[in-house]
């Protein structure tokens, strides 16, 4: 009897120290997506519809770590198309400015107000899921990856903190062995399917293994497609008096 | 049990066959993305950007008024390039060359900027030159938009953006002083004489820098909620103060506000050429809000308590009806050249439709009210975007009295249509 409580014991110890905290491999996912200093990238983000290549748009993206709260401010710079060239977006924390240089004109824009096609704001910015989510371990799952290699994953339920972020509940597979992000599925508040995501085309950037390519479906329309690639990364420090409202009719890329 | 093993059957391929249904459309997804079509590697960033644009309009003219039928090829180029480390060059250009039916061929040019830029530090910039200063939260109208007077030179669009785009800045030397959460502005502009022209290759100085000017704009950002912009603005005989304000009311929905306000002489005095100062204020108030299918609506409240009020503008309109016209002449180019409003209020209403039910398919309208004479204007917009080039038709609709705000316009009706080729 002794024994068997003794191994009973043992047990529930192996499973209490083996049993992962959620929020700590949401965190460690979020240093696999993001650097943990100030960094820049090129965004390009290609849009299919039914099968057929639609519009491409190219971002230089600028990402400042913001002291203490670990989350990012962004400045977005479009490259292309020729027509949007030189437009910027500014996004630090829920405050989103939008630029057009033609017009001089430097408005805010609402979380909704989105500017490229199907990828939201807060998909093309820099934004760590840890600060603004509750992670919830929901289970371990066998799942197929974006490069259709079969992975064990954890599944995490993520919830909300605060209602202004972009997306009120998230599921959320990670690899068991090394917290990489396989795959999301972005749910609005009603309950609706928004979009599904998979990182995919892992690289080594930035002295870490990052995904370097998110491929977006469409939550009610799966032939709605977009594509996200990451190129370019590299340090660069953009000085924090540069992110704000009266610079951005005078920013221009180093 | 038969039954029973049926209808759990059943409801577990009801259950499974929209994750397989997923899973199939998830892989086609990542098919598609795995094109090699797609270009991977990022466009060179270029120091200038440009288009030209070919674009004929339509008339239909009230009676007795002419409103020639039109032809225009534009050319419009920006270069934004750095000299040195710290030292920047801008010159930004357009040149219309327009065709009307009956009537001689013009071009005009428009220098909109050229300035050199020094930044010593990053909290430091200097510019000197021709600069394009556009300050305001309001969509269809900016009172703090000081250094609007006398910009607009060449008007191909009644879009109010696009009045925003195309117009001359003005001579001035400004200052900029930059801290983590906010910034402080100097200009200082010139008077630079001369009368304003309508010569095509004139730098045209007389119109965009008839008097010395000086504007103070300070910001700073307490908080999310508490981020206004504010300005102070001197010319000769007056000197106002202005604010813009915008907040963000949830996760669709911008409100913003607008004002300008200080001791200044009435629009009517000043087209009179008289000095009636006094304390007026002029303001805006409205919200955009966006739809998750990307439409968006902006209502917006304009007011100027400078402009005629009701029956200053009736004994305007009775003058003129009864041939004394040329008051209300004065009034009206002066409201042209300040891009004010005509009377104390109007309404606009403004949407905007991104893909609007097919990709690459924006559509865009307002219809704006004259709250005082009750005439209106409507306009629409339809633009086809590719990559490279875009098509876009346009419809402007005049409808009120003769001698109203909108009545007064010498076309009905306006049609557009443009072929804009980007470089």
């Amino acid at each position: 009897m002794q024994l068997w409580l003794g191994s009973l014991i043992l047990l529930a110890a192996a499973a209490v120290q083996a049993a992962p905290d959620a929020q700590s491999l949401l965190a460690a996912s979020d240093a696999v997506r993001n650097p943990d200093q100030s960094f820049g990238l090129t965004t390009t983000l290609i849009e299919y519809r039914n099968g057929k290549q639609q519009e491409t748009s190219t971002l230089a993206v600028y990402s400042r770590a913001e002291r203490g709260s670990g989350q990012f401010r962004s400045l977005l710079r479009f490259e292309a198309p020729a027509r949007d060239a030189g437009k910027l977006m500014l996004k630090s924390g829920n405050d989103l400015w939008f630029h057009d240089p033609s017009s001089k004109a430097t408005i805010r824009i609402s979380p909704q107000q989105r500017l490229l096609g199907q990828a939201a704001n807060g998909d093309v910015v820099t934004v760590n899921l840890a600060g603004d989510y509750s992670a919830r371990l929901a289970g371990e799952e066998d799942i197929i990856d974006g490069d259709r290699q079969p992975r064990h994953a954890y599944k995490l339920e993520l919830a909300a903190r605060a209602p202004d972020v972009t997306y009120h509940r998230i599921e959320y597979w990670l690899d068991t062995g090394n917290s990489r992000p396989i795959k999301a599925r972005f749910y609005a508040q009603s309950g609706g399917l928004l979009k599904t995501a998979y990182y995919r085309r892992y690289q080594s950037q930035l002295g870490v293994v990052r995904p370097t390519e998110t491929v977006i479906i469409d939550g009610l329309d799966p032939n709605w497609v977009t594509v996200m690639r990451f190129d370019d990364y590299a340090w660069r420090d953009v000085p924090e008096s540069w992110l704000q409202r009266d610079y951005l009719p005078r920013f221009k890329p180093q | 049990m038969h039954a029973m093993t049926l209808r759990a059957a059943t409801f577990a391929l009801l259950c499974v066959a929209p994750v397989a249904q997923a899973i199939d459309a998830d892989d086609a997804a990542l098919q598609l993305a795995d094109q090699p079509q797609a270009p991977s590697a990022a466009p060179e960033q270029r120091d200038w950007r440009g288009y030209a644009e070919f674009a004929v309009g339509l008339a239909q003219p009230r009676a007795e008024a002419d409103v020639p039928d039109s032809a225009r090829l534009s050319l419009d180029a920006v270069l934004d390039t750095a000299l040195a480390p710290g030292w920047r060059l801008v010159l930004s250009d357009r040149l219309d060359g327009w065709a009307w039916s009956g009537q001689a061929d013009r071009a005009i040019n428009t220098l909109r900027e050229a300035y050199l830029g020094w930044q010593p530090d990053a909290q430091t910039a200097v510019d000197l030159g021709r600069v394009n200063v556009r300050y305001g939260a309001g969509l269809g109208y900016n009172p703090s938009d000081f250094f609007k007077v006398g910009a607009l030179r060449s008007v191909t669009s009644a879009d109010p953006q696009a009045l925003r785009e195309n117009r001359q800045g003005s001579v001035l030397l400004r200052g900029q002083r930059l801290w983590d959460s906010g910034a402080l502005t100097a200009i200082w502009s010139p008077e630079l004489g001369g009368e304003p022209s309508d010569d095509g290759i004139s730098l045209n100085l007389g119109a965009t820098n008839p008097f010395e000017r000086w504007l103070l704009v300070a910001s700073h950002r307490f908080s999310e909620l508490i981020d206004p912009q504010w300005l102070l603005y001197s010319e000769p005989g007056s000197v106002l103060a202005g604010m813009n304000w915008s907040v963000l009311l949830n996760d669709a929905m911008v409100g913003y506000v607008e004002f300008a306000g200080g001791r200044q002489s009435s629009l009517l005095a000043r087209s009179q050429g008289e000095d009636d100062a006094a304390f007026r204020a002029a303001w805006v108030a409205g919200a955009t809000w966006t739809t998750a299918f990307k439409l968006s609506v902006t209502l917006e409240y304009q007011r100027d308590n400078a402009a005629a009020d009701a029956d200053q503008w009736k004994a305007l309109q009775n003058d003129a009806q009864q041939g004394a016209a040329a008051d209300y002449a004065r009034y009206r180019q002066l409201l042209g050249t300040r891009q004010a409003l005509a009377t104390r209020e109007s309404a606009m209403l403004y949407a905007s439709w991104q893909d609007a039910g097919v990709a690459g398919l924006d559509l865009a309208g307002y219809w704006r009210r004259d709250l005082v004479d009750a005439s209106w204007q409507a306009w629409l917009q339809a633009r086809w975007r590719t990559s490279v080039a875009d098509l876009t038709a346009q419809w402007l609709y005049n409808h009120g009295e003769a001698l109203s705000n909108y009545g007064a316009a010498p076309a009905r009706q306006r049609w557009q249509l443009a072929l804009t080729h980007y470089f």
